[in-house]
């Protein structure tokens, strides 16, 4: 496997322009969406099959060093999980790992069973009724050595595109930075490759708890338990085989 | 933020279906190898019911596909740990199990029969499997309350098993066979697995607590508790247990056993989507 390819999305370089998510549907020729209102600058909601690139728009009273109200901008994306559990869920083989690391679907193979969907610890994987497969960022023009458009089109350099390790080793710098300057709550999200997922090769700084971002603080993969529950329900099957074995023998051997 | 799949009614019907079939099944398979001769009239029922319900689940599940016609892609690739891909390819092998012993319960020569029998030690396997994996899938989901139900798998396999022995049982009363000592028989076999289901469903919900809120509370929670807890499993027990020789009652109870089966599908699922 090649060097693994990741993006830093640093939020505090984050101005709330929406380049990104311009040049995501541009690039990758995202059709047109209805706007819902959400109560503030931020369209759509929630990540939709034609929206990957999503800059959130967040108040947050009392999150700046000086006590007064944050308003926290954070450019979201598919995380492209070390531990995918799209990918664990797809029973085609259309989801698939690429050899830099991200997480792609190919859209000439789903066949739209959703499990997918229902397996993102981050809700970020959408069912598109209309081509009836599943989509989500597929970390755009890398193959051909460009880069991601909304990381090309960034104009503060808060979404960066590069080579994972020298990712990180910036990012820790830069929380560094930031405490220095009085944010105390700034920290890095998914960069540990230790940590929850296997690391996320779209990470994060955020200025705040991950919970403000409506991210889950420890997300964890789906697929944990499938030998736990398996063994439970064979428990049931032993149970409810043995109380029918039992039903049927009730007069004695053969019965006959 | 969670996104939520969308599956709505096909997907009910193919858990209650795909359970009544896989029970059904493992039920026949029981009563072939550990009954008497008349028992397999029991043993014809279950076959023939298990086969034209695995071609029903077959269907919805095609057609909740967003591209029905790239099923067979779920058969070009294999995941061991993945209920899906498994799940797809055991709905295919049990179906051909069901067929063969749909075939073989009509031969009336011996060593057709103890062939049969012994296919259907097999067949039971996937059976089982069929009844209980849909759980399993849903509680290895990113959902909540989905994912948090470690016994999710065990619930619909008892019910699997409960509502597979009350079909078999209302196909024998429908068609004049509620005489003999095999009624009695799954009537009795009915009877243990709503009592087992009854106990898996205490612990799942002793076990989720506050995380049971979505089919315990909210427009859910009447159907869950009337439906499924009361009309579903306590009055048909009670109605098996004190029927006695009225057998109209144990033909109600297992209608009911049957009703709470699809409440329970249509609670669960629906419970994070609504």
């Amino acid at each position: 496997m090649a060097r693994t390819l990741a993006m830093f999305t640093d939020t505090s370089l984050c101005i709330g322009c929406r380049a990104c998510q311009v040049a995501c549907k541009q690039w990758n020729e995202l059709g047109l969406e209805t706007p819902e209102w959400t109560g503030t600058y931020q369209n759509h909601a929630h990540f939709t099959e034609k929206t990957f690139r999503l800059v959130r728009f967040i108040e947050a009273p009392g999150a700046k060093p000086n006590g007064d109200l944050a308003w926290l901008l954070m450019s979201d994306v598919c995380k492209h999980c070390a531990q995918a559990g799209c990918l664990d869920a797809c029973p085609t083989g259309a989801i698939y790992r690429t050899e830099h690391g991200t997480v792609n679907i190919n859209q000439d193979v789903c066949n739209g069973c959703r499990y997918c969907v229902a397996s993102c610890p981050f809700g970020v994987v959408s069912f598109n009724e209309q081509t009836g497969t599943a989509k989500k960022c597929t970390f755009c023009r890398i193959h051909n050595g460009l880069g991601p458009a909304c990381a090309k089109a960034c104009p503060t350099d808060s979404i960066q595109f590069g080579f994972r390790d020298d990712l990180v080793a910036k990012a820790n710098k830069r929380v560094e930075t930031l405490k220095g300057m009085g944010f105390k709550d700034a920290q890095l999200y998914g960069a540990d490759s230790g940590g929850f997922l296997g690391g996320l090769n779209a990470f994060f700084l955020l200025l705040a708890r991950p919970a403000t971002y409506n991210l889950p603080e420890h997300p964890k993969l789906p697929q944990r338990n499938v030998v736990v529950d398996s063994l439970l329900s064979i428990g049931s099957a032993i149970l409810v085989g043995v109380g029918a074995m039992l039903a049927f023998r009730q007069r004695g051997k053969g019965g006959e | 933020m969670l996104k939520v799949p969308g599956w709505e009614m096909s997907i009910v019907w193919y858990f209650f279906l795909g359970g009544i079939a896989g029970g059904a099944y493992f039920t026949a398979a029981i009563a072939d190898n550990f009954g008497s001769f008349r028992d397999r009239a029991v043993a014809r029922v279950g076959y023939l019911l298990s086969l034209p319900l695995v071609a029903v689940c077959g269907v919805l599940l095609i057609v909740d596909l967003g591209v029905p016609t790239r099923f067979m892609n779920m058969m070009l690739h294999f995941k061991f740990w993945d209920p899906m891909s498994i799940g797809a390819w055991a709905v295919g092998i049990f179906g051909a199990f069901t067929f063969v012993s749909s075939v073989l319960s009509f031969t009336a020569s011996e060593s057709a029969a103890s062939l049969r029998r012994r296919i259907s030690l097999v067949g039971m396997l996937f059976g089982f499997f069929l009844a209980g994996y849909t759980g399993v899938l849903l509680s290895n989901s990113a959902m909540p309350f989905w994912g948090d139900s470690r016994l999710m798998g065990a619930l619909f396999l008892a019910s699997g098993g409960s509502t597979g022995m009350a079909a078999v049982a209302l196909i024998m009363f429908l068609s004049g066979r509620s005489m003999g000592e095999s009624w009695h028989k799954i009537e009795v076999a009915d009877r243990f697995s709503m009592l087992v289901e009854l106990l898996v469903l205490a612990i799942f919900l002793g076990v989720l607590g506050s995380a049971a809120q979505p089919i315990t509370s909210g427009h859910l929670g009447p159907l869950f508790w009337g439906g499924l807890v009361g009309a579903g499993l306590i009055v048909p027990l009670l109605l098996n247990f004190f029927g006695g020789r009225m057998r109209a009652l144990g033909a109600v109870s297992a209608a009911l056993v049957l009703l709470g089966g699809f409440i329970l599908r249509y609670v669960v699922v629906m419970s994070i989507q609504g």
